[in-house]
């Protein structure tokens, strides 16, 4: 996987550009000089090729929309070896999750299990479901290993993170 | 001038369209001429240049003007040179205004130019009200030693010491080491020339060593400054060497016997030294010197343990009854060359320096490179003893990072080609050589030319800087970088990694700094006077700054800056006497009660109290005062005024500045 | 002072082994923890969609654990850790935000408390009971190797105050090292286990873990010593999928560091859900039982 034709990326798009560096609240995160450490260190490059320096330059230059929409944002494993180690103190993990946002607000497809997690939290209070773990021919659950019940989110929890989604 | 009608000359200068592009300098100079007292008002490109000069110099002579207002850029670019014309054309320097409509206005303001001229109208306004009330000043002449007090024993100092000397000024070389030479002695080679550092720099160091006109005293810091400009009195500490320098032959029989083995810091702990050494075989002052630290009889303190370098030595040079000894010295300048630290790269730990042994320091190159070096001169891997079979360069390391030092160190990539291509040249074709690196910076004389050559001989430029150092389980170090020119990730197997560690500020510049009243630039470094124009001094009168404690630099540039200063300190020192600024304190004793707060406060010690009748009074001691102002603001009487910043004068300004004064003043 | 601890939804719906293990050591060590009282979310996935709201969710946690009167918060798991941490950061250092936060806050009446402490298993052994007190109160073995992953987001990043030092991390070694064992350096071990990938790309996920794991199988450890639910998930339960995705055999057995803390306070093994790990965690057992 790999960003969508760079060759044609020919138009910055300075408007997609600020509301990137708004998000970040302003360009320090973005300020690279290319130095290339964080690619030469970030654990999704070998295989899903994803350049962190690369998506600092390009939001840099304005070049967001396609970013945007490309599948590489999803490639970040959160390590955040970029950010620890960047002599700029920039963040290309900042960068990325800023561009996440950016895709869900404009309605870009994005990886199925995300928005999942979401409308679990919503439901349950809990990004994930209870599960049965198997070993040999038993199993088991919270109830059997006599852990305590974990209440439900009180009432109102609901239209509060509904309102919290909404801000942009 | 005896008391006569105050005749005011205004001139606004365009400074190109610097001012004149934001500030309506006509109407600017129309308003000026309806000021009270203002003669004329006149608006010209350039000011400061002969033919402004010229027009104002002619106008004070026709027009008879006894008082100058220039509205221009800051007065710390022209003030001087207007006083000057001013003076020139038969004007008391002191009667000169200046209005700062560059900073203050036109640059700020830019985008305003309707705001930016009423700004100007004012501030020309207030300059116009003090010019009114300024006073006629004498320059203060006062004479001074011409000796030289140079602090820091590296190229810088040498240089310097030596240019002073043979000008005929008494130089005082303090070196905090027991040998000067500085991190220079250290070095195999030299970039872009690779002549063999030692060579060039041994000459210099003998030459010090044996010049009449300079003192030199190593094993030395200094613990006090006072006094001023053309007069400083300084307190030198010599510590303790243990050896008679008069005596000692530099035979170093002492060295073969002391028993006690010590981490060579000349040697980057690589090696070990004794108790008792020379720092180096080039040393100078070829003397030995006893660690206190180390050595068993010191240590605890009995005359019966050890001391078998006392009984070796035939010129009877070991002398354990020394003590430290305080030196007083009268000078007349003030010379810094302390030099810079390197980089610590245990600091930048995704590199593993400190944790692993083959991972070095370029410092600790230059050390294992050095034929007279603990290896002799064999580039092996500190782990194994071994020659490497692949050898990598970081750069950058402390150096254009933030979370270190935001400066270039201006020599890491010049010290990385050079100990490539002494690694290519020792090691054989056979060796891998990697510099991996962000940009590249050969901007040197003869250095771009130098980095072809490193590209000659085969080294590997890796355009991409790795994120971390790995070692492997069989010991080695590994790397991935990812290469921008290529797009591909390279995985690197290296016996040796050499870390471009950069100059960083010299850990004493906190002590140097607040004792010769040296100013710091963001950086750490000492601050100059001016980053353009007084590169070789700092902002306080008769202190001079050179080499690397002032900025990261390399030999060349050291040795430029050197020279410079000490051109600057041999103009300053060899009329014998020197003229200073007016713009003192000054006590109305009729006021001053004595009551001691000004002499307190003052951090130059510059006021006394001296009894006066039945009581006392304050008093300027007029060559050490700087004009601060902190005696003025505090004095409870109000006795003290400052020259040339008088309330009165503050107070004219102040009370113009938001509204004109109806019907003038 | 009273501490809460918040588990975060890995640990509550699959990391059992985690939870039982933490729930039985500390009050061996003097402390009780006191649960928070509903299911709640860190924010950690809502991140990548909306970071307000991942915001909003850490500072509910931490108002509900403020609410129970406690002054600490337990975190056991690393991206929960993190996930709180960056919201902290987020709501002292942005007054926009935290005016949101309190306002949505108030109207549960909850309240942010910018004094709650934060801690992770890691620092709370080493740092709040105290490495010596560990080291008291426990039976340790000799001859164990064990290699230790802290993982990635209790070490990084540094500037906004984590658990250890980034690049050097010793506190879980030297816990390790209470119980008895020795630890081994390892290249790969500051490298990331690849759990948040399995939100959108499962087989890099275990390309990841199966190569830190395959290191470690040549490096021939006893054991690797884990302290972080997505840890324990890619390198526990989803060793098997690793291995296949690496074609090697790995079987290391792996286990949670309060698991073998637990073990060496005379715990029992089933009280430490030992039977619920699914690396071969017998052998190690049986290292420890000689
Ligand atoms: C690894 C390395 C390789 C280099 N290679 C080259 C090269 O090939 N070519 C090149 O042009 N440049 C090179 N340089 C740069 C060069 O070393 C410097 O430009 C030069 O040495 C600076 O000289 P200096 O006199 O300013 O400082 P230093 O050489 O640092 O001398 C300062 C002196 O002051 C003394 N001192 C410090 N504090 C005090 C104190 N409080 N009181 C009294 N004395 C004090 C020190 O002991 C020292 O003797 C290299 C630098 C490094 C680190
Ligand atoms: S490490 Fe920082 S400066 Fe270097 S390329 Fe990456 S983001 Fe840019
Ligand atoms: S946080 Fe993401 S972008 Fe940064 S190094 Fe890790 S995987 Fe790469």
């Amino acid at each position: 996987m790999s960003l969508v034709d760079l060759m044609s990326m020919a138009k910055p798009n300075l408007k997609s550009r600020a509301k990137v560096f708004s998000k970040l609240k302003g360009r320090d995160l973005v300020n690279c000089f290319q130095c290339i450490k964080c690619t030469s260190g970030c654990t999704a490059l070998k295989l899903l090729e994803l350049k962190p320096h690369e998506v600092e330059k390009l939001a840099n230059l304005g070049f967001v929309d396609e970013l945007v929409a490309s599948d590489i944002l999803w490639t970040c494993v959160t390590c955040l070896k970029c950010i620890q180690r960047c002599p700029q103190k920039a963040s290309p993990y900042h960068v990325i999750m800023a561009l996440r946002n950016l895709a869900v607000e404009r309605e870009v497809k994005i990886p199925e299990a995300f928005m999942k997690a979401v409308s679990q939290v919503l439901e349950t209070g809990m990004a994930e479901a209870y599960q049965k773990i198997a070993k040999g021919t038993e199993t088991f659950d919270r109830e059997s290993l006599k852990l305590p019940r974990i209440g439900s989110p009180r009432e109102g929890f609901q239209a509060l993170f509904l309102k919290a989604l909404e801000e942009k | 001038m005896a008391a006569c009608v105050v005749k005011i000359g205004v001139y606004v200068c365009h400074c190109g369209l610097n001012i004149a592009g934001t500030v309506d300098v006509a109407k600017v100079a129309e308003y000026a001429e309806t000021l009270s007292n203002v003669v004329l008002a006149k608006h010209y490109t350039y000011m400061c240049s002969d033919p402004g000069q010229r027009m104002i110099q002619e106008d004070i002579k026709k027009h008879k003007l006894n008082r100058i207002v220039i509205a221009t850029c800051s007065p710390r670019m022209h003030e001087e040179t207007f006083r000057k014309a001013a003076e020139e054309a038969g004007l008391n320097p002191y009667l000169v205004e200046i209005v700062n409509l560059r900073e203050h206005v036109s640059w700020p303001h830019g985008g305003e130019p309707e705001k930016a001229t009423e700004k100007a109208k004012a501030l020309v306004r207030m300059g116009v009200a003090r010019a009114r009330l300024l006073e006629l000043l004498k320059k203060v002449k006062v004479a001074v030693e011409k000796k030289v007090l140079v602090v820091g024993g590296g190229i810088a100092g040498i240089q310097a010491s030596l240019d002073m000397a043979n000008a005929g000024l008494s130089v005082y070389l303090v070196e905090k080491q027991p040998s000067i030479g500085g991190r220079m002695a250290q070095l195999d080679k030299t970039f872009p020339t690779l002549d063999c550092s030692a060579c060039i720099l041994t000459p210099k160091m003998v030459d010090v060593g044996r010049h009449p006109n300079i003192t030199l005293l190593t094993n030395s810091e200094v613990a006090d400054v006072k006094g001023f400009v053309g007069n400083y009195e300084v307190t030198v500490l010599k510590k303790a060497r243990y050896v008679d320098e008069s005596k000692c032959v530099g035979c170093e029989l002492c060295v073969k016997v002391c028993p006690v083995k010590v981490p060579d810091k000349f040697n980057e702990n690589f090696s070990q030294t004794r108790a008792v050494s020379i720092q180096f075989p080039q040393a100078v002052p070829k003397v030995a010197s006893i660690d206190p630290a180390y050595c068993l009889r010191l240590k605890l303190g009995k005359k019966e343990v050890c001391g078998k370098c006392l009984q070796v030595c035939e010129a009877k040079a070991i002398d354990f009854e020394q003590k430290p000894e305080e030196i007083k010295l009268k000078v007349g300048g003030i010379l810094i060359a302390v030099g810079s630290g390197v980089f610590d790269a245990s600091k930048m730990a995704e590199y593993g320096y400190g944790r692993f042994p083959d991972v070095i320091s370029n410092i600790e190159f230059e050390r294992i490179s050095d034929a007279s070096g603990p290896t002799g001169g064999k580039i092996v891997s500190p782990r194994t003893g071994k020659h490497p079979k692949s050898i990598a360069f970081i750069q950058c390391v402390g150096s254009r990072d933030k979370r270190f030092h935001e400066y270039c160190c201006r020599v890491g990539c010049m010290i990385s080609l050079k100990q490539a291509i002494l690694a290519r040249g020792k090691l054989g074709e056979d060796v891998n050589i990697y510099v991996c690196y962000n940009d590249l910076r050969s901007f040197g004389k003869d250095c771009e030319e130098f980095y072809r050559r490193a590209r000659d001989l085969d080294i590997n430029f890796v355009a991409g800087i790795p994120s971390d150092i790995r070692r492997l389980a069989d010991g080695t170090l590994y790397f991935d970088v990812y290469e921008r020119g290529t797009n591909r990730l390279l995985e690197v197997h290296a016996d040796i990694v050499v870390l471009a560690n950069g100059l960083v500020p010299n850990i004493d510049l906190d002590s140097i700094g607040t004792m010769f009243h040296a100013g710091r630039s963001a950086d750490g470094f000492l601050l100059e006077a001016h980053p353009k124009l007084r590169p070789l001094e700092s902002s306080t009168a008769g202190v001079f700054l050179a080499g690397t404690c002032q900025g990261p630099k390399d030999i060349p540039d050291t040795v430029a800056q050197a020279s410079g200063a000490a051109a600057k300190v041999v103009d300053l020192l060899s009329a014998g006497e020197i003229e200073l600024e007016p713009l003192k304190a000054v006590v109305d004793e009729e006021f001053c009660s004595g009551c001691d707060v000004c002499r307190s406060l003052c951090p130059f010690s510059a006021m006394e109290i001296v009894p006066k009748g039945e009581g006392k009074t304050a008093k300027v001691i007029e060559a050490m005062c700087q004009g601060c102002g902190l005696c003025a603001a505090a004095c409870p009487s109000g006795a003290v005024k400052i020259q040339q910043f008088t309330d009165r004068q503050l107070l004219a300004q102040v009370q113009v500045s938001c509204k004109e004064p109806e019907g003038g003043s | 002072m009273k501490t809460a601890v918040f588990w975060g939804c890995r640990i509550l719906t699959s990391q059992y082994a985690y939870e039982m293990s933490v729930r039985e050591v500390m009050p061996k060590l003097g402390v009780e923890l006191a649960d928070l009282p509903e299911a709640l979310c860190c924010g950690d996935p809502v991140k990548s969609v909306n970071d307000f709201a991942a915001t909003y969710l850490s500072a509910r946690v931490m108002a509900l654990a403020h609410a129970l009167d406690a002054g600490q918060l337990l975190v056991p798991c690393n991206r929960c850790h993190f996930t709180i941490s960056e919201a902290k950061r987020s709501i002292e250092g942005d007054k926009k935000v935290s005016e949101k936060v309190s306002g949505m806050l108030a109207e549960e009446k909850l309240e942010y408390n910018p004094n709650m402490r934060l801690w992770h298993v890691i620092d709370f052994l080493h740092g709040f009971v105290g490495l010596e007190k560990v080291k008291k109160a426990v039976k340790p073995w000799k001859g164990l190797r064990l290699a230790s992953h802290v993982g990635c987001q209790i070490i990084r990043y540094s500037d906004l105050g984590r658990v250890d030092n980034a690049e050097n991390p010793t506190k879980l070694d030297e816990l390790i090292g209470a119980v008895g064992a020795e630890t081994v350096d390892y290249a790969e071990k500051l490298d990331c286990c690849g759990a948040h990938l399995l939100l959108s790309h499962v087989d890099t996920a275990f390309s990841l873990a199966g190569a830190k794991l395959r290191s470690l199988r040549e490096l021939g450890v006893d054991g690797l010593v884990v302290s972080c639910p997505d840890c324990g998930l890619m390198y526990d339960f989803k060793q098997k999928d690793a291995a296949a995705t690496v074609g090697v055999k790995l079987e290391i057995p792996v286990v949670y560091y309060t698991q073998l803390l637990g073990l060496a306070l005379g715990i029992d093994q089933e009280k430490l859900g030992l039977h619920l790990n699914q690396s071969p965690v017998d052998r190690l057992l049986m290292k420890i039982s000689v």
